[in-house]
């Protein structure tokens, strides 16, 4: 075998490797990769007896109850970018014979308000609990909105009560964050 | 996010395969044969790599996926692809990339007969496992996954950078067996790995009498990570700072370790020869600048529990977040430790049985190659087996090849390999002397090369040496 074959099956060899090329795709598809995931996340809970829209010390009805509570990841930078619509599900179980407005007040770091929302409750009876069910759904601007939050005011209104009033309001929440990153 | 993924993405199949250097192993036209089997048999009389540039070797690979499967051109969506992918991908699909610069290596032959060499490279090593579950959970969210309990026990990755010192010997015993071993040295510049972990995540809708709608659990959670050399970088600012900072211990700076290279060739008879090695056969001893984290626990959220204390004007109602926060980080503590720990190398194995046939003498009629009586032929054919230790067992591949001396100044070899990555891949490698300078470049999957987007694994390694041949 002579110098120029040999030669000649190097100069082979390394065109394969100038040749080699990627084809048919397109990398610009990149730009359109979005996860959506879709997150199921308990919010809040609650169980109010009766006796708390009481003063039994004072004799006095209270006739509006409040807790507030932090919800930091709401107002993270990135569920900022990320949170492209939030349906909220709220699922009353009333055993206390009153109906009552429940609010829900969303407040930012400076205790500016951002968002509220709220529902009627219906009425229930100690032996027959009645479920009022209520979904929130906020997209678009709204989103903007709540996700400057990071904390909840909850508040929970009856129209009237006295000191024999018995049952039990019970709520259970949960929210469900639809996400494109 | 975005950028992550495209990044992680585009190198899917780009960066380096599995270590395997099919083509390289009992290819004794190139010095850097005697890396893979240090009782190979050693046919000149000195050899110089020619600094920076003696092996220059890359190599990656994937499974499960390529990146033409994602990025093909068509009017579907790339999402759909990618979410094809994702379900179609298994939890033992993986991900490697490998990478080695040879900075020096040498070797002579000595007046006893025994060929010695050394050197120093540095080496880039990354395996991840597809993390299916937790691709899933990211990718879909848990909303269509109520009571399906994903495995964070699928989480399994090591990477390792590092420089190696080495020095090995290499003496033909009888006429048919040839025997070597390499001593190393490590110095750990970076390291991490997640092996072994456990536990399970699961969102179950709860009944009457749950606390509130979903029950959000954490199982027999058991997940860790142990790193070196990364605490210290944390404090430094910018990427010169860190890349410095690295380099700075590569030369005995960072976390040392020993290990050991074995090798033989036995020639059956004249036409059939043996061969096998094992490398990295060693362990680092990681106790500088190590930290690890890991987080063992059950946890089940089940949201916040509002109690409407009754509240004097001003009064502030309890913590609740803090407290949430608090028990979850007291059921599943997160520890951070800073424990030495011994990592074990992947170890690999090389076997070959080789057929030669055809009598090569490079001039003439003496067989000028070989004083001490062996025979080289100029063709030969055989089997190759490669192994590499992985955290979920072992990595195989099986190599058909053809090797030709073409000349005394040419040779090639060519390889067909079954390995986990494809049924399909032919590789071809060629050595020119030109003068003294010794020129070789070694690719695998040249199928692929037509559209490199469709190969799963690449491997290329390339290099120049000065070769003084035996007067």
């Amino acid at each position: 075998m002579n110098k120029t074959l040999s030669l000649s099956i190097f100069a082979l060899f390394l065109s394969v490797f100038l040749i080699s090329c990627i084809k048919d795709t397109d990398f610009d598809q990149a730009e359109n990769i979005a996860l959506t995931p879709i997150v199921e996340l308990d919010l809040i809970y609650f169980n109010i007896q009766a006796n708390q829209f009481f003063d039994s010390i004072n004799s006095n009805p209270i006739l509006t109850v409040r807790d507030t509570t932090e919800i930091r990841f709401l107002d993270d930078t990135g569920l900022q970018e990320s949170l492209k619509r939030a349906e909220f599900y709220f699922k009353f179980t009333n055993s206390i014979p009153r109906s009552f407005q429940v609010d829900f007040q969303f407040l930012s770091e400076t205790n500016d308000t951002t968002y509220v929302a709220g529902t009627s409750v219906a009425e229930g009876a100690p032996a027959t609990p009645v479920i009022t069910e209520f979904i929130e759904n906020v997209e678009g601007e709204s989103i903007v909105e709540i996700t400057k939050a990071n904390k909840v005011v909850v508040s929970v209104t009856i129209p009237s009560s006295d000191e024999n009033l018995e049952g039990t309001l019970n709520l259970k929440s949960k929210t469900t964050y639809f996400l494109e990153y | 996010m975005r950028n992550f993924l495209t990044i992680t993405l585009s190198l899917w199949g780009f960066i380096a395969v599995s270590q395997n250097k099919q083509i390289l192993y009992g290819f004794d036209a190139v010095p850097q044969s005697l890396m893979l089997n240090p009782g190979s048999e050693v046919t000149h009389k000195k050899h110089y790599g020619i600094p920076f540039l003696s092996q220059i070797h890359v190599n990656g690979g994937s499974t499960g996926v390529s990146v033409f499967d994602i990025f093909k051109e068509g009017n579907d969506n790339i999402n759909d692809r990618i979410t094809q992918q994702i379900f179609e991908m298994k939890n033992t699909d993986f991900f490697t990339a490998t990478q080695q610069l040879e900075l020096i290596n040498f070797g002579w032959r000595a007046k006893n007969e025994i060929y010695f060499s050394g050197g120093i490279y540095q080496e880039f090593d990354f395996i991840s496992y597809f993390p299916r579950d937790l691709a899933i959970l990211a990718w879909e969210g848990n909303r269509d996954y109520m009571d399906y309990e994903f495995d964070l026990g699928e989480l399994s990755t090591t990477g390792d950078f590092m420089t190696v010192y080495h020095f090995g010997i290499n003496k033909q015993i009888t006429d048919k067996l040839t025997v070597g071993a390499r001593l190393k040295l490590y110095s750990s510049m970076f390291s991490y790995r997640s092996v072994n972990n456990s536990g399970t995540f699961v969102t179950t809708l709860g009944d009457e009498d749950s606390a509130n709608i979903y029950e959000h659990t954490i199982k027999n959670a058991d997940v860790s990570v142990e790193t070196s050399g990364y605490a210290s970088l944390r404090e430094l600012d910018g990427a010169s700072q860190v890349t410095s900072k690295i380099l700075g211990r590569a030369f005995f700076g960072g976390n040392l370790g020993v290990g050991v290279d074995v090798g033989f060739t036995y020639r059956l008879s004249e036409a059939w020869t043996l061969s096998a090695s094992a490398q990295d056969v060693g362990a680092i001893f990681h106790s500088k600048d190590v930290e690890s984290y890991s987080a063992k626990g059950n946890y089940t959220l089940n949201g916040i529990n509002l109690i409407f204390p009754p509240l004097n004007q001003g009064d502030s109602t309890f913590p609740y977040y803090d407290d949430l926060e608090d028990e979850i980080e007291r059921e599943i503590p997160i520890d951070t430790l800073h424990n030495s720990y011994t990592q074990f190398r992947p170890v690999k194995l090389n076997a070959a049985l080789s057929f030669g046939f055809g009598r090569f003498n490079a001039s003439g009629d003496c067989d000028c190659l070989n004083m001490d009586g062996g025979t080289q032929h100029k063709q030969e054919v055989g089997l190759q087996f490669y192994s590499i230790f992985r955290p979920k067992g072992p990595q195989m591949a099986g190599t058909f090849f053809y090797h030709r001396r073409v000349t005394d100044y040419l040779s090639a070899k060519a390889t067909y390999t079954v390995d986990s990555y494809s049924f399909s891949n032919v590789g071809l490698g060629v050595s020119a002397d030109i003068g003294k300078v010794n020129f070789y470049i070694a690719a695998d999957n040249l199928i692929k090369y037509n559209n490199l987007a469709k190969a799963k694994s690449v491997s290329l390694q390339l290099g120049f040496n000065i070769i003084i041949d035996e007067e």
